[in-house]
């Protein structure tokens, strides 16, 4: 991965029309970003239309990135990630599909790598040195966060994957949400 | 705004970036996003919050194929790879591509007669309007009179005229881009009344992409590439649909 003066170069070369420059980007940021649309869409055919689309979008809208605002990986991150969610939640082709369908459907597509959600918090909370932040958070709360985050569940997925309720998950959620939100405030 | 509406824009913010709302949520709130500076300033403040915890995720390798379809459709040249030997064969291409369509299409049509794509039908599915540019023409006083759109990898301009224009006997009216540089050229000519539709020179994204205005002159005849306009009787704002 390039620092990400270097991506904001090549954005900046993109934003001009540059295409050599748009293909050292993709080549930079596609794996990753790949990554994170696969987790949430556990299909390899889904995630790469939605990656096609986001480096599409990337392409139209890299002159109104604005390098002030975001890092160039958050902003791409965040257009993988509405994409992915759209596409996860229109749910037309697969809305019959329970988690766990969804689950097998993907097992030979992602294979052992697939660290569990929480697991891929508590890693994430440890890189941005906010884990004490993030132990604090209640158990519960904690396994919901993660399994929105990274696998794109829904409040119903969620009730049913922890076994609770899903008013409870809900109220989980909000808490949860707020308590991040003071964890990772300082990074915004 | 108070403080309960930017309470309130924050979480809905959160639960838009984080992935909890519905599909249906989902749409409403980008909507909101497009028309309350607020609502989009919210996200994106959670989307500076949130995404550095996707870092954590394991990349993947996409398929080379991912990259030739953006290439493709950002407007990219067609893949080389194709060895010289058969160059020849590239003539066949386009005949070959029309020919798998048509029988593709003939067979979707009979195994499932209501899968005839049409615009309903991918607003139902995507729960959007497909992308397109889309002109609306108005007149001196403002009154929209012309409707002209078309999809954005499409030839086919349709129009809808919205208030009937009063044409000189056998004179027509001739639709106008108006790009960002350069002079105006023309489209093709529109009805007076009704609807109707006619073929691009090329696809709408290659015409329009910096394409911000259209306009409607009366002429004697359809304008060629190159011809000057006359004065514009029409004129409004051409913007990409997406």
């Amino acid at each position: 991965m390039l620092a990400s003066a270097d991506l904001q170069q090549l954005l900046a070369r993109v934003a001009q029309g540059d295409r050599a420059a748009f293909r050292q980007l993709y080549d930079a940021t596609a794996p990753s970003l790949f990554g994170v649309a696969l987790r949430i869409l556990r299909h390899r055919d889904r995630a790469e239309e939605v990656l096609q689309d986001a480096f599409v979008n990337a392409w139209n809208r890299a002159a109104g990135y604005q390098a002030a605002l975001s890092q160039p990986m958050t902003w791409l991150t965040a257009i993988v990630r509405n994409r992915a969610l759209d596409e996860l939640r229109s749910g037309a082709r697969h809305s019959a599909q329970s988690l766990d369908e969804r689950e097998d459907a993907a097992a030979p597509e992602i294979e052992d790598e697939r660290a569990d959600p929480l697991g891929l918090l508590e890693q994430a909370a440890d890189a941005l040195a906010i884990r004490d932040c993030l132990d604090a958070i209640d158990g519960p709360q904690r396994q919901c966060l993660a399994l929105v985050y990274y696998h794109g569940l829904s409040h119903s997925e969620v009730a049913g994957h922890v076994g609770s309720p899903i008013g409870s998950v809900k109220v989980w959620l909000r808490r949860g949400l707020e308590k991040l939100k003071r964890c990772l405030g300082a990074l915004a | 705004m108070n403080y309960d509406r930017a309470e309130l824009l924050d979480r809905l913010a959160a639960e838009y970036v984080f992935g909890t709302m519905s599909a249906r949520v989902r749409r409403r709130f980008q909507v909101i996003q497009r028309t309350l500076p607020a609502a989009k300033h919210a996200v994106e403040a959670w989307e500076r919050r949130l995404t550095p915890l996707a870092r954590s995720v394991p990349p993947a390798a996409p398929s080379a194929a991912a990259w030739d379809a953006i290439d493709r459709r950002t407007g990219g040249q067609p893949s080389r790879s194709a060895a010289p030997a058969f160059a020849w064969l590239a003539w066949l291409k386009p005949v070959l591509g029309v020919a798998v369509g048509v029988v593709a299409t003939l067979g979707l049509v009979r195994l499932y007669p209501s899968a005839v794509v049409n615009v309903d039908a991918i607003v139902q599915q995507r729960g959007t309007l497909p992308e397109s540019y889309v002109g609306l023409l108005t007149d001196g006083a403002n009154n929209p009179v012309v409707l002209a759109s078309s999809t954005r990898h499409g030839r086919t301009m349709s129009i809808k005229i919205l208030r009937k224009v009063d044409v000189p006997p056998g004179k027509v009216l001739q639709l106008w881009a108006l790009p960002k540089e350069g002079a105006a050229f023309p489209l093709g000519v529109v009805p007076s009344e009704g609807k109707g539709a006619f073929q691009l020179a090329d696809t709408s994204e290659k015409l329009l992409s910096s394409v911000p205005r259209l306009a409607i002159s009366v002429e004697d005849a359809a304008a060629g590439r190159g011809a000057a306009p006359a004065p514009y009787l029409l004129s409004g704002n051409c913007v990409k649909l997406w």
